[in-house]
């Protein structure tokens, strides 16, 4: 019967013909071709410092009749390092998903088993379809105090490894990028760029748990570029835009209150709308053409801040107004 | 920024005044403005809350001020109320319900701070908690008013602020400290849920204006 044996990287392996004696003659193949009996101590094949080119099928025989006596694979490989592990909720609040891998391999086969502990109570991290390293959770209450603690313990057989996560149920909220990125050019409008996109389709209930954005362009020829935050809405108009240059844009998404950014979305090209070019005559007017777009590469402002919902400044003034309606309202109700 | 510290200064200073002039005025106060001030002053009690818990927790002492502490629940922890809620019950939640959940909790979470602010160590730490105190009476403030101007009950006060006799005390100072670590918790958490709430108030109340005759005598 066939056997297999696991052995680590750089040990020294002693392979036994089966039942045969010590001393008995036999010959030892290793993947079908004759091993030389320098590695031979009696009917023992004897392997130092093995690596992972020995990994094989080694096989004795006795040695007149030709015999197989005994049949072994060799799976030379390392027991698993720590794995890394990585949770993260992208369909907030429903739940949440971890995914793990190992970071060097092993070489041999690696089993893997996660528990998911919330305060007491252990909870069933269901496999994904698709994607053998990874789990979901659904969540069964929201806005728990407690921390969740997720266990991943990495098995084959030279060893074990694991590794612990322990978040709080906000930590990990990380919406995937927004969908369907689009940047248009607008007719007659020569320095604007209108972009819209879409929520990320794996984000259950905007509604109720509304996104943010942040978009990020430049001009293909500059490095630096240029951010805005808005706290509301699928679309933005750039007005600052360099006549005549195309443009890279990207977005990305946050839950409006908690957690951390998403990446950034595909990234969109486009080029604001120039006039149809006139036809050029004179010498005088190209350099006139050439020297304008030149002198337009001023460096560009940095951040700025649109916010629809709220307006700074008569804000103050409708502040002092609502505490006071507020309190005499609380006042009345008391009296 | 600055327009809150103004809100919440107005807050303090208007509770201390012992008598205001009479008010007459009529204003337009639209139900969605007053939600989104109340969401607003959620959010920046929650960054304020980080400092402070960061400070008090240094005040006790490991292991609260470990990133990693997370300590079972102990029965007795139940006093302080609790955001944790079952998902399908939260989305299912009246407005009326949603709101007096948020003003219950957020007076009880105040009483508690208050009993802290009596006891805490040095004059930095009671210093900020006098500071929180007065925006989370702000906030409470803030949702008496949404109640009111949708025409819902206040719910009544809480039944025995702590101190008094008869609510038992921790048996020791290491439980005390426990004590205080999930009442910053649970403050932390029910912020995080504030936001939550008023965002899916803000979305079901319709920005409906309502004029407002206010005659108001002293206080």
């Amino acid at each position: 019967e066939s056997h297999t044996q696991y052995e680590r990287v750089g040990a020294d392996v002693t392979m036994k013909c089966g039942s045969m004696d010590w001393d008995a003659a036999v010959t030892w193949t290793a993947n079908g071709t004759d091993i030389d009996e320098s590695h031979l101590n009696g009917s023992y094949l004897i392997l130092k410092n093995v690596d992972l080119t020995q990994s094989g099928q080694y096989s004795c025989y006795e040695g007149s009749s030709w015999h197989l006596k005994y049949q072994t694979s060799l799976r030379v490989g390392t027991p698993p390092k720590e794995p890394v592990l990585m949770c993260r909720s992208n369909n907030y609040p429903k739940g949440f998903y971890c995914s793990w891998h190992l970071p060097t391999p092993t070489y041999i086969p690696n089993s893997f088993n996660i528990s998911v502990i919330h305060g007491t109570s252990e909870m069933v991290c269901e496999k994904d379809v698709f994607l053998k390293n990874r789990c979901h959770i659904r969540y069964l209450q929201l806005f728990s105090t407690v921390k969740y603690k997720v266990t991943l313990t990495v098995t084959n057989a030279l060893g074990k490894n694991s590794t612990t996560l322990t978040f709080d149920e906000f930590a990990i909220v990380k919406p995937d990028p927004p969908e369907s990125v689009v940047a248009k050019p607008v007719p007659n409008n020569p320095r604007r760029l209108e972009v819209s996109w879409q929520n990320p389709s794996s984000w259950p209930d905007p509604e109720s748990f509304p996104l943010k954005f942040f978009l990020r362009y430049r001009p293909l020829i500059l490095d630096q570029w240029q951010h805005v935050e808005l706290s509301d809405g699928t679309s933005h108009t750039i007005t600052d835009a360099y006549a005549g240059k195309e443009y890279i844009i990207q977005v990305a998404a946050k839950d409006n209150d908690i957690g951390t950014w998403s990446d950034w979305s595909v990234a969109v090209h486009a080029t604001p709308w120039t006039e149809e070019p006139k036809h050029l005559t004179t010498e005088a007017q190209v350099t006139e053409t050439t020297s304008a777009s030149t002198s337009s590469f001023m460096p560009p402002p940095t951040t700025k801040i649109y916010d629809k919902g709220a307006v700074v400044g008569s804000g103050a003034v409708a502040v002092c107004w609502t505490a006071g309606l507020v309190l005499a309202a609380y006042g009345v109700l008391f009296i | 920024g600055d327009s809150w510290g103004i809100f919440t200064f107005l807050c303090a200073a208007l509770c201390n005044l012992p008598a205001l002039p009479a008010l007459n005025c009529t204003e337009e106060l639209g139900a969605g403005q007053s939600i989104q001030k109340t969401y607003d002053l959620t959010r920046y009690l929650e960054h304020q809350l980080r400092t402070l818990a960061g400070t008090y927790l240094n005040y006790l002492g490991p292991p609260f001020n470990e990133p990693d502490f997370n300590p079972p629940r102990l029965a007795r922890a139940e006093r302080v109320p609790s955001a944790t809620v079952d998902l399908d019950l939260w989305r299912g939640l009246t407005d009326n319900a949603r709101l007096a959940a948020n003003y219950r909790a957020y007076s009880r979470l105040l009483c508690y701070l208050r009993a802290l602010d009596g006891q805490a160590g040095t004059a930095e730490l009671r210093h900020r908690l006098g500071h929180f105190c007065s925006s989370l009476q702000g906030l409470v403030l803030s949702i008496a008013g949404v109640m009111s101007s949708l025409g819902y009950p206040l719910p009544a006060g809480p039944s025995a602020p702590p101190g008094t006799p008869g609510t038992p005390g921790a048996p020791n100072d290491f439980l005390k400290k426990m004590d205080d670590f999930w009442l910053l918790k649970e403050l932390q958490t029910w912020l995080w849920r504030s936001a939550k709430d008023f965002n899916r108030l803000k979305k079901k109340v319709p920005p409906a204006v309502v004029t407002l005759r206010l005659e108001a005598r002293g206080f």
